[in-house]
């Protein structure tokens, strides 16, 4: 028999067919086939081995949260004369609400809702950076542009091009994880497609409530013993179907994706079951306290795919538009994402996972320092912001305990270090020992990459 | 052999040669100079400026390495190394040469950029020759002597209406890159069928015969049958027809299987199967996309004309008239108007988007889209440049765009024809009002609540009481705060139910006579959730048209006017044009072009498009029909003539069988552009009626991996859409009514009801049609949302409907395992197929297994299978008898919770769920008996079988 068409390959070869003549037939071809999702060698020199994306969905606030301006809150209240953005009307520049100081030894800006973030053992692990540009104002296009690339829709996520570079270390666990809340981000499942690749890439949303993934488990009336016996019976049509047709490379392939389906039953339930986790871990994550629970458990998930080989994680959190009551929302927020961000960097510097994991926390866009005369009312929030916005990083090679770039004094545009959204990609693409350059994919009639048309790192961002 | 000594032994001739005569002659003029100037200006300058420019010119933004490549002197300088870059005579220890190269320094940095070994040849040998840089007067000459050679050994010229710089005007393409932009090839022209051959099997046969391989024999009956009726229906034939076919066929073959491609191309569902391809080109969805995914309530019609279209084999050139310009060709006509439904199938929105860019986005799509869709010419790499590999310039997209410049998108009207299904309408009509009646009298309380405290504010101003309409506008002191007294929970509550209002509000339009349409007027402030025609079209309005460099409004070059594609070399036609005397559209008066450049089109408001159309619809036009049978071709076989079915371009693939395909185009258009002729000639060749299994498989991969001479036939999976519909027939649920507005399935009861966010709300949860009758019908009838697919299509890879879909993706995913072994909607059919087969074979276990296999296979089951599935069927009774189900019941209502952009905090609403009040369910688990749900188990696992998935 010729050898299988590597390029069709299910992830995940190498199990049981059941106890049937085409296991013996295809087990050499199976030992060393490659599957789109195995491991691939990286293009250069890897810093970080994983991703876990906190996605802050809304666009959240810059000069509320670590990039504070004096200059802003002296004139808070004062008519502003910015016509950038979309609001039309009479404007008023809006100080911020809160109080900022510098913490750890590092001295990063951070404003004061932030409490568990503010540990200097937490702190002096990020790199701040003030310097990107988003593109849309309208938030799904931004969302799309922070996710795939590319403002319109329908090329790949950035999980999608991660994994289709590099494959994933566990193969009974899907390689690009999704989080949200019950809600879905604007823009919805087009922020973690797989795009124009292979649909292997395409990112799995492992769901907050009820089954972690849709359909994972057989109706409640079937058992796991039932599911078993089913899939032995299917094996067996299967394979006498596979002996009449030895022409056709799918069908092995389709047969298996069952058999690696019957191992995530397990696999993927084990993940999301965080039980097991000691007490002062789940504390430490604030699943005690209920504004903490979901994000923080999505957090606790987090780091235990990561440490299973998952090769990108991202959690959305939604609710940072702030148009008005800046203050109560996006102290709402960040009390609820505050806690379980710091227990997350904590956990992985702990369990050593932490300099080869990327953690990046963003929004789609940043927020104007004023805000224009809503219904007439002086509501203190803001607009949306496609010149200034602020994002961190921590672990994976990123220089800690660093800010770079910088805002302008009101932090109504990005002056220092300025880089459209595309250098940020490329730069996550570097860590991960990938050039944007090469992580190519013809499509459409030309290569596609992250970048759309190519971009720069950002050699301040790398340590 | 390693490439540098590949290309040593290459070009070491012409290098010897060369030295020598460096070294031999002094300053005068010499054929070797006259050679190596040239090559330095029509070679190395533009590979120095392309490839090199971007970052290494004096005048470049951000000067890299100080390095600059526009001068002799500037590389013989060096960069910031200090070192030369270049040694003239010596490109072995010039850094430049190294540099693109890729060794040591990797120049230019992309992939994608790199240098060909030929291109770095030339660099090599300009070197070599002692880096000549004559001045811009001699360039100058060498350039303009080259370009008056219309075709040299580097290729040809194409003619155009001219790029942005002569350079890419006179730039030379290989033939084989632009096979498409000339002319198909007459029948006359072509060595064609002899002996009485199949035209298919004659030009098959003879690549075969070349490659020395042989074709696989013809399939059996029973495949045949199968591989048709999926074909073109999308369903598979039943045990019934498969036994007449095969009596019938064993006596006379010929005939019968003619008979069998004539009855299903009779059939109704051949629309629907065909139309889903159409469908999928196009992008067919029921909403909007983007934040608010507004419906577009009409937009069913469009669907049913598409399928209506196929059924009626419409002449394809009818088809792309109708479709682009409708409303011109036949103003007074629904159906024409109802066609025009192409030019509203993308995902567009106005929310948050200044009007000059989202009407900016509206016409790059409709430009990109005709030229995908109708011409598989991909036209979105020109919108901000020439067309870096096709003789595209520009221009030629800014013309097109200039056709659309009028166009407006609207929900036009358009009377309901007898011929479109509106069954239910009064039903379903209902359930929407009763909905919008919730929604408004929720937005009531609020208002209410609002306006007294309204009335208190204006009593304390001593002003007189002002209605919300009315103080909009009002002074800020002159009227009450925004949202007075209400709680910012209420506030978001009123924002929540004003959205509702909108929502339902939009749905109650798809029981009027309106559809998604278009009108020629001007630019006006639009927002998509509600677009209507404006009568009052500015007097002297005219759209002006730039070339936009970079496709950025600010950046206006040359204004336009509307024309289309030069590079084909097909002028518009005109009244007079005798070879239009057959285009659609014909006799209706249209205005002559006011220009003497034949690729311009009119210069009037309307009228623009139509031009546009009967270009593209064209006999003479050697990319639309050609276009069009290569994807009939492809759905056939799984794999086009042309492998990128949406792109004919250089970047494209070639075709396979080019004269094939030739001959099947000009066969096309002489007998009047008909599919079902088409389809009829491709399915009665010996090609499509091969078997897969070959006996000699070894040799034929290692020749032909790819099965490109179709030496034998490929099977494939099944799309999404015929899965669910094949799982309903052999369920026996299947209503094969057709047309109508969208029906609802079940879908995956979480994801049913799981939030989507829209902008200010939530998008209302997914409720079923009513009855299974409503609800159990083809897929293709399904409610299409941009924001929300159905999960179990999604899984099996229904397309993304942002993006035109070519050619399904197959790939098995595991989530799909999941699906069909798991998901209630599986679990529900398989019952209901178990139903089915204990109706029809009430006693006897060993029946019932040999139905259900007959059923999902159509054959007879064998021994081996029937002892293991009986087996089994006894297994699982008696598990079942140990398990029962619990009962399911439906919600009518579900709580909403949404975080209030005001305050950060979650607040809560009510939606109702209304189709639940008297909702008529399919069986399920707990309604049956463990007996039924043991056979269902049998069912499932046919479902999910190989043989069942698969075509072949």
């Amino acid at each position: 028999m010729t050898s299988l068409p590597r390029r069709d390959f299910l992830y995940g070869l190498g199990s049981s067919l059941g106890a049937l003549a085409l296991t013996d037939l295809l087990a050499a071809d199976f030992a060393t086939a490659a599957g789109p999702l195995t491991p691939k060698q990286t293009m250069r020199p890897a810093k970080a081995k994983a991703v876990i994306m906190l996605f802050m969905e809304g666009g959240p606030s810059q000069v509320d949260t670590f990039d504070p301006k004096p200059e802003l809150n002296a004139r808070h209240v004062t008519e502003s004369t910015r016509t950038k953005g979309l609001a039309t009307g009479k404007r008023f520049f809006v100080g911020s609400p809160f109080k900022s100081r510098k913490v750890g030894n590092a001295g990063i800006d951070m404003s004061e809702p932030w409490q568990f973030l503010a540990d200097p053992e937490v702190a002096d692990e990020l790199c701040v950076y003030r310097g990107c540009r988003a593109e849309s104002l309208n938030h799904p296009e931004a969302l799309l542009q922070m996710n795939t690339g590319s403002r319109l829709g329908g090329d790949p996520g950035l999980g999608a091009w991660a994994t289709y570079g590099l494959g994933s270390e566990n193969q009974n666990l899907p390689g690009y994880v999704v989080m949200t809340e019950l809600a879905l981000p604007q823009a919805g499942p087009a922020n973690w497609t797989n795009g124009f690749l292979p649909a292997h890439y395409q990112g799995t949303r492992l769901r907050s409530t009820g089954s972690p993934i849709l359909d994972l488990n057989p109706p409640a009336f079937k058992s796991h013993d039932h599911q078993r016996r089913a899939l032995d019976q299917l094996a067996m049509l299967n394979a006498a179907h596979a002996a009449n047709h030895p022409d056709h490379r799918d069908l092995a392939a389709r047969t298996e994706s069952y058999e690696l389906a019957f191992r995530m039953q397990t696999a993927v339930p084990g993940i999301a079951d965080i039980a097991g986790e000691p007490q002062h871990v789940q504390k430490s994550y604030g699943l005690d306290r209920k504004e903490c629970t979901s994000f923080g458990k999505q957090c606790l998930m987090a780091r235990r795919l990561v440490e299973e080989g998952v090769r990108f994680v991202q959690i959305f959190s939604g609710g940072w538009d702030s148009h008005d009551y800046l203050e109560r929302g996006h102290s709402s927020r960040i009390n609820c994402v505050d806690q379980p961000i710091a227990a997350l960097i904590r956990d992985l510097k702990e369990k050593g996972l932490l300099e080869d994991t990327l953690v990046v926390w963003t929004g789609e866009f940043g927020r104007t320092p004023d805000n224009n005369y809503r219904g007439g009312v002086t509501a203190l929030g803001r607009g949306h912001n496609v010149d200034a916005m602020n994002m961190w990083f921590a672990g994976g090679g990123v220089r800690k305990g660093t800010i770079v770039g910088a805002t302008d004094e009101l932090g109504a545009a990005a002056s220092e270090v300025v880089h459209p959204v595309r250098d940020v990609h490329v730069t996550m693409l570097n860590l991960l020992g990938l050039e944007d350059n090469k992580l190519t994919y013809f499509h459409g009639g030309r290569f596609k990459q992250l970048s759309q048309f190519g971009g720069e790192i950002i050699p301040e961002l790398i340590g | 052999m390693n490439d540098t000594t590949e290309r040593y032994v290459q070009f070491r001739g012409g290098m010897l040669l060369l030295s020598a005569v460096w070294l031999l002659m002094g300053t005068t003029c010499t054929a070797s100079e006259h050679d190596s100037d040239r090559l330095f200006t029509l070679k190395v300058l533009p590979l120095l400026k392309e490839k090199c420019g971007g970052c290494h010119a004096a005048d470049a933004e951000d000067l890299k390495g100080d390095f600059a490549v526009d001068s002799r002197e500037a590389l013989l300088k060096g960069g910031e190394s200090g070192e030369a870059s270049i040694v003239p005579g010596k490109p072995d220890e010039s850094i430049l040469y190294q540099a693109v190269l890729w060794d040591g320094l990797e120049m230019p940095p992309k992939e994608n950029d790199r240098l060909t070994k030929e291109q770095t040849h030339y660099i090599r040998r300009w070197i070599e020759a002692g880096a000549p840089w004559p001045n811009a007067k001699r360039q100058d000459e060498l350039r303009k002597a080259e370009w008056a050679v219309r075709e040299n050994e580097d290729g040809v010229i194409v003619d155009t209406s001219g790029g942005l710089a002569d350079e890419w005007t006179y730039r030379r393409y290989h033939p084989e890159d632009i096979w498409a932009f000339r002319a198909v090839r007459r029948k006359t022209e072509l060595v064609g069928p002899q002996n009485n051959l199949h035209a298919v099997d004659f030009f098959v046969n003879a690549k075969l015969q070349q490659a020395k391989i042989s074709a696989a024999k013809s399939a059996d009956a029973r495949t045949l049958i199968r591989r048709a009726t999926y074909d073109l229906t999308g369903l598979p034939p039943t045990p019934r027809e498969i036994f007449e076919f095969r009596k019938a066929f064993k006596a006379a073959p010929e005939r019968t299987y003619g008979d069998l491609i004539d009855r299903l191309l009779a059939s109704s569902h051949y629309g629907e199967r065909w139309g889903q391809h159409w469908l999928d080109v196009v992008r067919y969805a029921d909403t909007g996309g983007f934040s608010n995914d507004y419906e577009r309530s009409n937009a069913w019609r469009y669907r049913d004309y598409v399928i209506r279209s196929f059924n009626n084999d419409k002449p394809f050139n009818e088809f792309v008239v109708e479709q682009i310009a409708g409303d011109e060709l036949r103003s007074d006509d629904p159906e024409a108007i109802v066609a025009t439904g192409f030019l509203r199938m993308g995902p567009w929105e106005t929310a948050m988007i200044p009007q000059d860019e989202a009407r900016q986005l509206y016409l790059n799509d409709l430009v990109h889209n005709t030229g995908q869709s109708f011409l598989s010419m991909p036209m979105r790499c020109c919108k901000c440049h020439d067309h870096k590999f096709d003789p595209i310039p520009t221009r030629d997209y800014y013309r097109l765009y200039a056709a659309f410049a009028a166009t407006q998108p609207a929900e036009m009207a358009a009377d309901f024809l007898p011929q479109e299904n509106r069954n239910g309408f009064a039903q379903k009509k209902k359930l929407v009002e009763e909905l919008l009646a919730f929604a408004k009298a929720e937005l009531k309380t609020v208002d209410d609540k609002m306006e007294a405290a309204a009335t208190k504010w204006y009593e304390e101003h001593n002003l007189p009481y002002r209605s919300a309409n009315q103080r909009r506008k009002d002074p800020e002191d002159m009227k009450p705060p925004r949202h007075v007294g209400l709680t910012p929970e209420e506030t978001g509550i009123k924002k929540v139910r004003e959205q509702d209002v909108w929502i339902w509000e939009r749905r109650l339009e798809r029981y009027r006579p309106m559809a998604q349409g278009v009108y020629n007027g001007s630019d006006k402030n639009t927002n998509a959730r509600k677009l209507r025609p404006t009568d009052n079209v500015k007097k002297g309005w005219q759209p002006a048209t730039f070339i936009l460099a970079g496709g950025s409004l600010e950046a206006k070059l040359d204004e336009v006017g509307p024309g289309v594609l030069s590079g084909i070399g097909l002028p518009v036609p005109t009244e007079n044009d005798a070879s239009s005397a057959e285009t659609p559209g014909n006799g209706v008066p249209r205005q002559a072009t006011t220009s003497d450049d034949p690729y311009l089109l009119t210069e009037g408001i309307s009228g623009r498009r139509l031009q546009l159309a009967q270009w593209i619809a064209s006999d003479d036009n050697s990319l639309t029909a050609r276009s069009f049978v290569n994807r009939v071709w492809q759905y056939h076989f799984g794999t086009g003539i042309v492998k990128t079915a949406n792109n004919f371009g250089a970047k494209g693939s070639s075709p396979t069988h080019p004269e094939l395909l030739d001959w099947l185009t000009a066969d096309f258009i002489e007998n009047g552009w008909k599919t079902k002729r088409l389809h009829r000639l491709i399915m009665t060749s010996t090609a499509y009626r091969r078997s897969g299994p070959h006996p000699n498989l070894k040799k034929v991969e290692t020749v032909d991996p790819n099965n490109d001479l179709l030496a034998r036939f490929p099977a494939r999976r099944l799309t999404a859409e015929e899965y669910r519909d094949s799982t309903l027939l052999i369920s026996g649920e299947l209503n094969r009514e057709i047309g109508g507005v969208p029906i609802m399935p079940e879908i995956n009861i979480e994801v049913a009801l799981q939030p989507r966010m829209i902008q200010f709300s939530i998008a209302p949860a997914h409720q079923p049609s009513r009855t299974p009758a409503e609800r159990n019908r083809r897929t293709i009838y399904a409610y299409r949302v941009r924001g929300q697919a159905d999960p179990m299509l999604e899984i099996l890879n229904l397309p993304n409907p942002n993006e035109s879909c070519d050619l399904r993706d197959t790939a098995a995913v595991t989530p799909q395992a999941f699906t069909l072994m798991n998901s209630d909607g599986i679990t529900d059919r398989s019952i209901a197929y178990a139903l089915r087969v204990q109706k029809e074979r009430p006693d006897d276990q060993s029946q019932q297994i040999r139905r259900a296999v007959q059923l999902a296979y159509g054959r007879v089951a064998t021994a081996q299978e029937e002892q293991n599935l009986s087996a089994y069927l006894t297994e699982m009774r008696r598990y079942h008898q140990q398990h029962t189900p619990a009962v399911v019941e439906y919600p009518t209502q579900v709580t909403r919770s949404l975080v209030e952009e005001f305050t950060g905090k979650p607040f809560q609403f009510t939606e109702l769920l209304n189709v639940y009040n008297d909702y008529v369910p399919d069986p399920k688990p707990w309604t049956v008996s463990a007996e039924t749900r043991a056979l269902a188990d049998v069912c499932l696992l046919l479902l999910n079988s190989n043989e069942f998935m698969y075509v072949y």
